[in-house]
């Protein structure tokens, strides 16, 4: 049976005569890994970050948070916590996100100058994220439901897929390009494109360290192609699998963050 | 603290155009990771403030400035053997009133004695409920003062001195908040905005304000809450008193009678939005039967909300709020001014649209209440902008309007104000 199957894979692969076939690569597979990596790195884990915002004007801003996360299963719902400690107007705010595959994800803002836990509507996630080029989506990693992909291009290093959304009218983009690293499996640039194919927007990942054995981005950058403009992320004091209790994905983490997980050691 | 304020807000200009450089960026060493929850250092942060606001009508009492705030916040944060000690303060001038305060606005003390409990004890903000600029079962002090001011939102709500004890379980999570003084709202006196007084039969702005007998009980407010899903669901109460001198005393003074109070809430994603729901009684312990008209009736309070992004970055909000006042012929009949009486169902509307930009540094709001049943209305649009990380330029306005000039918003109609506030944030 086994032998029937590979047969007839061989066959088809002769007969399309191309090095570019699906029956050699598992698109599927390719972006399930690739979201895996990115995204579902070990169980849980925990990192510092900062951005520097350029504004099309050059004038710059800084943000600094730490994210603590756990995944409740690979590639599926999430929780996250994202504790802001710059600037100084939203030092003290907690951003609250329950990721979730069959429905709309929860958030919630803690606002500390009122003790106010405000719940965010589902809403488009292809906004700002605290005013950096990044939208919220990027941080908590786009549903790769949403997107068709085709492979463009397989090298010795790379495969460059490319992705069109399912439902065109809910994103800015008519496609995006991503290439994918062979060995890492992580996504290394996304490349988006509008309505008359210009590219206007792209990410990159401009440094990748090893990490309890997990490859982990630790500088990317995220450009406004078209009005100029561009957000720089560093991740640093990056842990996995540190054992994160369920309960600490809760309202109570809002008004008294949980000390024992937010030491940052190297 | 005024001096020191006006100095920082001068030396921060030059500072303006080089706030961030790219050296900071580089230089950006492990070092330099400073998370608050490094015990190394103390740093301070706050902010330095200009506001002012004025009327847009003639009122009869007061002069047009209805806000003239220069304001210093320093706030810290310490940890010493598990306890978090939070300290705010702010020093300011209030030109309206022409006095220098300091005020603590946070002095308190969190630590966790067993793994699932909490007690925070000391000067502190508290908030719960699901509305919108519209509070049930939320009894913590309010500052409507500031509020119509234009002052921050943050100042709408007013600091409690109490202990707060937080436990959790899988069945149900548990606040229980003992105020050992009772904390009143600072509620609208006449030092700043006139104000409708029945026992006047007009509108007064006594000078200085209304000052009202304050009671020497403790409060005692809990909620009980639990999350199912993407179910928010919670049920409250509350043992104290009125936050607003609505009573008078035998003696005719104006005073804050007992009240209880409980409620529930829940809040839940519908559709594309959020969808809430919350119901209060708040029982008038003082006049059980409401036939004592120097005290306020019983009422059942409901609200219904909704909030959905209509397109990208651009947010509508909706409410429906009834007070339904009990005993209603019973106030009629002992009333003696029954043509000033709200009516025994008491309906609000309000609207909020937001809109901020794809940049998220300016934002636009338009917050309005409309009373079908008293005629009446308030506008609050406001516009905020972030220059950087630390100037920050927020302006709007404070429109009331009504039939009667006894309705709820319809007595402020004199104090309708335009407000610019200008913050440097450190």
């Amino acid at each position: 049976m086994m032998k029937k199957l590979s047969l007839a894979a061989l066959a088809a692969g002769l007969l399309a005569g191309s090095s570019l076939n699906a029956a050699e690569v598992d698109i599927n597979a390719i972006v399930k890994q690739a979201e895996q990596a990115a995204y579902y790195a070990g169980e849980d884990g925990r990192s510092a970050a900062r951005m520097m915002i350029t504004d099309a004007q050059g004038r710059k801003q800084l943000r600094q948070f730490i994210i603590l996360r756990k995944d409740q299963s690979d590639g599926g719902d999430q929780d996250m916590l994202v504790f802001f400690s710059r600037p100084a107007d939203v030092r003290g705010t907690v951003f609250r996100v329950s990721k979730h595959k069959d429905r709309d994800d929860d958030r919630w803002l803690y606002l500390p100058g009122l003790d106010l836990v405000k719940r965010i509507s589902a809403g488009d996630k292809r906004t700002s994220f605290v005013g950096s080029h990044f939208f919220y989506e990027d941080v908590s990693g786009r549903n790769t439901d949403q997107d068709n992909f085709t492979l463009l291009e397989e090298t010795d290093s790379q495969y460059r897929l490319q992705a069109v959304p399912k439902q065109p009218d809910t994103v800015e983009f008519t496609r995006y390009e991503v290439s994918i690293d062979k060995q890492t499996m992580l996504p290394m640039l996304i490349r988006f494109f509008d309505a008359k194919d210009r590219e206007y927007r792209k990410v990159e990942a401009l440094k990748v360290e090893t990490i309890e054995g997990y490859p982990t981005v630790t500088h990317s950058r995220i450009q406004d192609l078209q009005n100029g403009g561009e957000t720089e992320m560093q991740f640093r004091f990056i842990s996995y699998d540190l054992g994160l209790p369920d309960d600490i994905f809760s309202e109570r983490s809002l008004r008294n963050p949980p000390g024992q997980w937010l030491d940052l050691k190297e | 603290m005024f001096r020191l304020s006006a100095v920082l807000l001068m030396l921060a200009v030059p500072v303006l155009a080089q706030t961030t450089s790219q050296d900071e960026w580089q230089d950006w060493g492990a070092e330099d990771w400073d998370f608050a929850t490094q015990t190394a250092s103390t740093p301070v942060h706050g902010f330095a403030e200009l506001a002012l606001g004025t009327r847009v009508v003639d009122s009869p009492f007061h002069s047009g400035t209805s806000l003239q705030d220069a304001r210093l916040r320093l706030e810290s944060q310490y940890q010493w053997n598990g306890i978090s000690l939070v300290a705010k303060l702010d020093g300011y001038y209030d030109g309206v009133l022409d006095n220098w305060s300091g005020r603590t606005r946070e002095l308190s003390a969190q630590f966790t004695p067993l793994k699932n409990l909490d007690i925070k004890a000391g000067r502190q903000i508290l908030t719960w409920g699901t509305g919108d600029y519209l509070f049930l079962n939320d009894l913590f002090p309010k500052d409507w003062q500031s509020f119509f001011a234009g002052r921050d939102d943050e100042y709408l709500k007013a600091p409690s001195d109490a202990v707060k004890v937080s436990a959790y379980y899988d069945l149900v999570n548990i606040n229980l908040v003992w105020t050992p003084q009772f904390d009143p709202d600072n509620y609208i006196s006449g030092d700043y905005f006139s104000f409708f007084s029945p026992w006047a039969g007009g509108l007064i702005a006594p000078q200085p304000g209304l000052s009202a007998q304050t009671p020497n009980n403790d409060e005692w407010a809990l909620r009980l809450y639990r999350t199912i899903e993407s179910l928010e669901l919670a049920f409250y109460g509350y043992d104290g008193h009125h936050k607003s001198p609505k009573s008078l005393t035998e003696t005719g003074l104006p005073t804050f009678s007992r009240l209880r109070a409980w409620g529930a809430s829940a809040r839940m994603p519908l559709g594309a939005g959020l969808a809430n729901l919350e119901i209060s009684h708040h029982q008038s312990l003082d006049d059980g039967n409401g036939d004592n008209p120097r005290i306020p009736n019983s009422q059942w309070l409901v609200l219904v909300g909704y909030e959905q992004e209509l397109v990208t970055r651009l947010t509508g909000a909706f409410q429906f709020y009834l007070e339904h006042t009990s005993d209603y012929a019973a106030l009629l009949t002992y009333s003696p001014f029954t043509q000033w009486e709200t009516e025994q169902n008491r309906t609000l509307v309000t609207t909020r649209l937001t809109w901020r930009n794809a940049t998220d540094d300016l934002s636009l709001s338009l917050f309005a209440f409309f009373s079908p049943s008293d005629e009446d209305a308030y506008l609050r649009p406001s516009l905020d902008y972030r220059l950087n990380d630390q100037w920050s330029l927020a302006g709007g306005l404070n429109l009331f309007s009504g039939r009667d000039q006894h309705s709820f918003f319809g007595q402020f109609e004199d104090n309708s104000n335009a407000w610019l506030r200008v913050r440097y944030s450190f």
